[in-house]
């Protein structure tokens, strides 16, 4: 029962609370390579605070799908982070993480958030919700056969047992399966978190936007549960990319309660080096154009098929 | 003699590039090339007596035998005839001002090269290094095809150093996959050594042979002009300078499938009685055959015609290969000697022609005897001859191939064989005797050969085809009869 | 050191996708410089490995000479064979990329199934990186057939002697000495001889898209 609360505890309250802290260090290293100095590292967490004083403002013409839409994502995105764990020294008691789950809890919310910029009739809502629908859509066969193919070679397909079993594997990132769907996955989460070749987070230009234009109607509460959880989504992905490839629970010999203070430490090491890795991406790449978007969402399908494939050919 | 055959073209290369005087270097190429007929002369005597000479340099790197000889005398003395035909073809060529003495000096060099690449592919025993020469002689003879850098020459040449060097990439992973087939076997001072590997060739493993055989026949059945992966030959051979579509079609064809035999050897040894092999080849050599009766119908340039008859017979080639009785080897070997003879005569004589009327189009020219009363009696020969009509050596060779096909009960493939023989004479005969006749003459140009020395050439030639027709050397016979026994084994 | 080999194979095999998606000669080029790159490195590992075993050094010398081949002359000779033509943006390709791309997974595929089903090479693990390299050999087949223009046809030309030349270096870990360099000779030779092909190309029939070489037909 002890292991159940900790696993609660840590996987929402850690998670939610170290969400903004990755948005933070993005943009930081942005800033810094742009010489300039940037907004605080935990600029993410007054912004939150301070929407969530506010009262929102609800279009009249919008049904209670907009108004119940910033829950629904929220309480997706807090799902998902129960079924990716930080680290594999807690067990939880449950074991219905399935990745297929993983998938479709986020995809409910990104539905909603679909329905909701549609139904305020604005028209940067239909778009952004169209791109959104598009983007989705191209890279939802890439993460499916990249997280069933690790599933595959664990011989499960839920999240948990899938991570034991990158523990007891040795330096995942010279086999080329694993490397295969690294490289899948990596591009995934750049779609997925609408980091910038796929979509630029910090734009509000119209012709650009995809996230942003779905977020354009909401303001206060809403506002901030819909960042707060875009933050917690993009912060399970990285999760699981680090956890899965670059395993770390088995270099800790000890158990108890100090074990999993060193694994958090070095899950939140982990977490910052692949801030740093999509903050350098960010930099240094430009936004695709829209109708570019499919050769990415392409070469990632094709990187994870790969590896599927190599899968057959190397085994596990 | 085996060093002389192989310096005298090198040695030839840099006296061209040193030596510039116009009247030397046709000096210099006849002198190169008779000195290379004697040494493959001494060479076919040592091997005629001794069954084949392996030189002791580079850890064994050279070795000739009954089967190699018999593709280097076919190369030396097509390259003599073409040396001497080219000193009057080029010559004439510079009077008309197609060609200045600087282009006539990189056309030595590079058809030197050419003859050079040839003779190593042959004479050396590593297969890996057989590949690099049949490679070098793409490479040599490239800028050849494109030699007159007219649009369609350089399509030509284009095409066919791609087509041929993918191709012969595509022979090299058969290469590789020989010598994998072979790792168990051979320790490493022998590997690609086909001596070795037709010694050891039953513990070879099976599967991964059949797949380089596949591999390699593509790749040398590329260059060796097999359908359907022909496509680069009549566009090379019709866009070339006639001596060199004469060396293309006499030489490279021939060298291309010498790789292709030697590799059959070591597969048939390996699989016994197998028919993979001669299944492949057949069905090959029939698609040629039948692609030749098809398109000589509808050619209206003789060279290209030529060129598509060099496709048919180097089908019948794999198809008596593919039998690999004794006897249907011997006929194909002999064929491959008969066919060199008959082409490098047509193709000569198409030099003549093309230098007299300078079109290639048939529709174009008439009246061949009166413009050029011995080319035209020689072509006209030729074409006979070409098409398997006695008293020449092609109908010879021809009727030792069928006649084999029908010792092995094969009524179906003899037959057919015998029935697009037939109708690509009739093609030949209906597309091109409108060349002969015809009062339809240009006037500019008075009657009469131009090119004298071609003319000897072509006559010597012509006779050489009437003699082997009728009656084949004893020492010519038992070389071939060697050589088959190196291919079947003793 | 089997894992890094098997690591690289693939990433040989990504590099031969890249190429596929490149639109651009100028990427073109730069696709197969990594690519060669790549090679380079293979060659590395497998004579740094027989050095250690058996102290021969042939392999370690190969590795010198694909360095200086491909990695630098050859992209570099293709480079300026490119500036120096005409040039214009042109659609280059008969398919899109998307298409072509799956085409080439389809050929992974392929010659994984035909593999696995010859024996003998199916032993260990030699045989997948068997398979990724004879794939890179079809995807270089693929892409020269669906470029149009001449570079982009050298460029798949190279690509396919790049992935023999693996597939050489995994089934055998090199061929005699001797042969190693004669095909490296050749293939420099044969880049040279096509590059001075692509000039004239260019000047007799204006541009370098071979599809307006078409003449000689039947």
């Amino acid at each position: 029962m002890s292991d159940m609360i900790l696993y609660f505890i840590v996987q929402t309250g850690f998670v939610i609370l170290a969400a903004p802290l990755v948005n933070g260090i993005i943009k930081k290293i942005k800033a810094l390579s742009q010489k300039r100095t940037g907004a605080p590292v935990l600029q993410m967490y007054y912004d939150l605070f301070k929407l969530f004083k506010k009262t929102s403002v609800v279009s009249d013409v919008s049904s209670w799908i907009f108004r119940v839409t910033p829950y629904i994502v929220f309480a997706t995105a807090v799902a998902a982070a129960m079924i990716v764990p930080v680290t594999t020294l807690i067990k939880p008691v449950w074991n219905t993480g399935d990745v297929i789950l993983l998938v479709y809890i986020l995809a409910l919310g990104r539905f909603f958030m679909m329905l909701a910029a549609l139904d305020t009739g604005s028209t940067f809502g239909g778009m952004g919700a169209s791109r959104e629908a598009m983007i989705s859509a191209l890279i939802e066969p890439s993460i499916l056969v990249s997280l069933i193919t690790v599933g595959l070679i664990a011989k499960s397909t839920a999240v948990f047992p899938i991570m034991t079993f990158m523990q007891t594997v040795q330096n995942p990132l010279i086999h080329p399966v694993y490397l295969m769907i690294f490289c899948a996955l990596l591009i995934v989460i750049i779609a997925e978190t609408s980091r910038i070749p796929v979509d630029d987070p910090s734009t509000h230009l119209e012709l650009t936007m995809v996230h942003e234009a779905m977020l354009l109607e909401y303001s206060g509460r809403s506002l901030a549960l819909m960042e707060l959880a875009a933050a917690i989504k993009q912060l399970v992905f990285i999760t699981l990319l680090v956890n899965l490839f670059l395993p770390h629970d088995q270099l800790i010999g000890i158990h108890g309660i100090a074990a999993i203070g060193i694994s958090l430490l070095i899950y939140l090491a982990k977490v910052f080096i692949a801030a740093l890795l999509i903050g350098i991406v960010e930099v240094n790449t430009v936004k695709l154009r829209l109708f570019s978007i499919p050769n990415l969402a392409a070469l990632s399908f094709i990187l994870s098929f790969i590896g599927f494939l190599q899968f057959f050919a190397f085994g596990g | 003699m085996g060093y002389v055959l192989l310096t005298v073209p090198l040695l030839a290369v840099v006296l061209f590039i040193v030596l510039k005087k116009k009247h030397l270097q046709h000096v210099i190429s006849v002198a190169a090339s008779v000195t290379m007929t004697i040494a493959a002369g001494f060479l076919t005597w040592a091997v005629l007596k001794g069954g084949f000479i392996e030189y002791s340099a580079w850890g064994g790197f050279f070795r000739v035998d009954a089967l190699s000889v018999i593709v280097i005398d076919i190369v030396v003395i097509i390259s003599l005839m073409t040396s001497i035909f080219s000193v009057g073809y080029l010559e004439n060529e510079i009077k008309h001002e197609k060609l200045t003495t600087d282009r006539m000096r990189i056309y030595y060099v590079l058809m030197h090269a050419f003859i050079f690449t040839m003779l190593l592919a042959l004479t050396v025993k590593n297969i890996g290094i057989m590949w690099v020469a049949i490679e070098a002689t793409t490479l040599a003879s490239a800028f050849l095809v494109g030699f007159y850098n007219g649009k369609e020459a350089i399509e030509a040449a284009w095409k066919y150093i791609m087509i041929c060097s993918v191709g012969i990439a595509i022979a090299l992973l058969g290469i590789i996959f020989l010598q994998f087939s072979s790792l168990a076997v051979l320790d490493s001072s022998q590997f690609l050594d086909w001596t070795a590997m037709i010694d050891h060739a039953t513990e070879l493993q099976g599967p991964t042979l059949r797949l380089a055989f596949i591999f390699i026949l593509v790749g040398f059945g590329t260059k060796a002009g097999l359908a359907p992966m022909h496509t680069w030959l009549p566009d090379a051979h019709s866009q070339a300078p006639s001596p060199i579509s004469t060396l293309m079609s006499g030489v490279l064809l021939n060298g291309s499938m010498y790789g292709i035999i030697r590799i059959v050897a070591i597969v048939n040894r390996s699989f016994g009685n197998s028919m993979f092999v001669g299944r492949i080849l057949i069905a090959v050599g029939i698609l040629s055959v039948v692609t030749a009766a098809v398109f000589i119908f509808s050619q209206k340039d003789y060279k290209r015609l030529l060129a598509y008859s060099s496709i048919e017979h180097m089908g019948i080639i794999a198809i008596a290969i593919g039998f690999f009785t004794p006897v249907s080897l011997f006929g194909g070997l002999l064929h491959m000697i008969n066919h060199s003879f008959t082409k490098s005569m047509l193709f000569l004589s198409t030099g003549n022609i093309l230098q007299k009327y300078n079109t290639r189009e048939i529709s174009k020219i008439s009246g061949l005897f009166k413009m050029l009363p011995v080319t035209g009696v020689v072509f006209l020969l030729g074409l006979f001859a070409i098409g398997g009509t006695p008293p020449f050596s092609v109908f010879a060779s021809e009727i030792v191939v069928i006649s084999a096909i029908f010792q092995e009960k094969n009524f179906l493939v003899g037959g057919l064989l015998i029935l697009l023989l037939a109708i690509i004479f009739t093609g030949i005969v209906v597309t091109l005797f409108k060349l002969f006749y015809g009062t339809d003459i240009p006037k500019e140009t008075p009657p009469g050969e131009l090119n004298i020395p071609g003319v000897i050439v072509i006559v010597l030639l012509l006779g050489i085809i009437t003699v082997m027709g009728l009656y084949i050397p004893n020492e010519l016979r038992i070389l071939i009869d060697q050589a088959v026994e190196i291919v079947i084994g003793g | 050191m089997t894992n890094y080999l098997d690591a690289l194979s693939v990433l040989l095999l990504v590099s031969a996708f890249i190429l596929m998606g490149n639109k651009r000669i100028g990427s073109y080029i730069k696709t197969f410089q990594f690519q060669s790159a790549l090679v380079a490195l293979l060659t590395g590992i497998i004579g740094i490995s027989s050095f250690a075993q058996d102290g021969r050094i042939d392999v370690l010398i190969i590795c010198a000479v694909v360095i200086g081949i491909k990695v630098l002359f050859i992209p570099y000779l293709l480079k300026k064979t490119y500036a120096k033509v005409a040039y214009r943006v042109e659609k280059d390709f008969f398919l899109n990329i998307p298409i072509l791309v799956l085409i080439c997974c389809l050929m992974v595929v392929f010659s994984y199934f035909s593999f696995a089903e010859t024996m003998g090479i199916n032993t260990g693990t030699i045989n997948n990186q068997i398979v990724n390299s004879f794939s890179v050999i079809l995807i270089g087949l693929l892409f020269m057939i669906s470029r149009k223009k001449a570079i982009g046809q050298i460029v798949g030309f190279l690509v396919i002697e790049n992935g023999i030349f693996v597939t050489a270096l995994f089934a055998t870990h090199g061929m005699p000495f001797i042969v190693d360099m004669g095909i490296l000779m050749d293939i420099l030779v044969a880049v040279i001889i096509m590059g001075i092909m692509v000039f004239r190309i260019d000047e007799k029939f204006g541009s370098i898209n071979v599809d307006n070489i078409k003449d000689l037909r039947g």
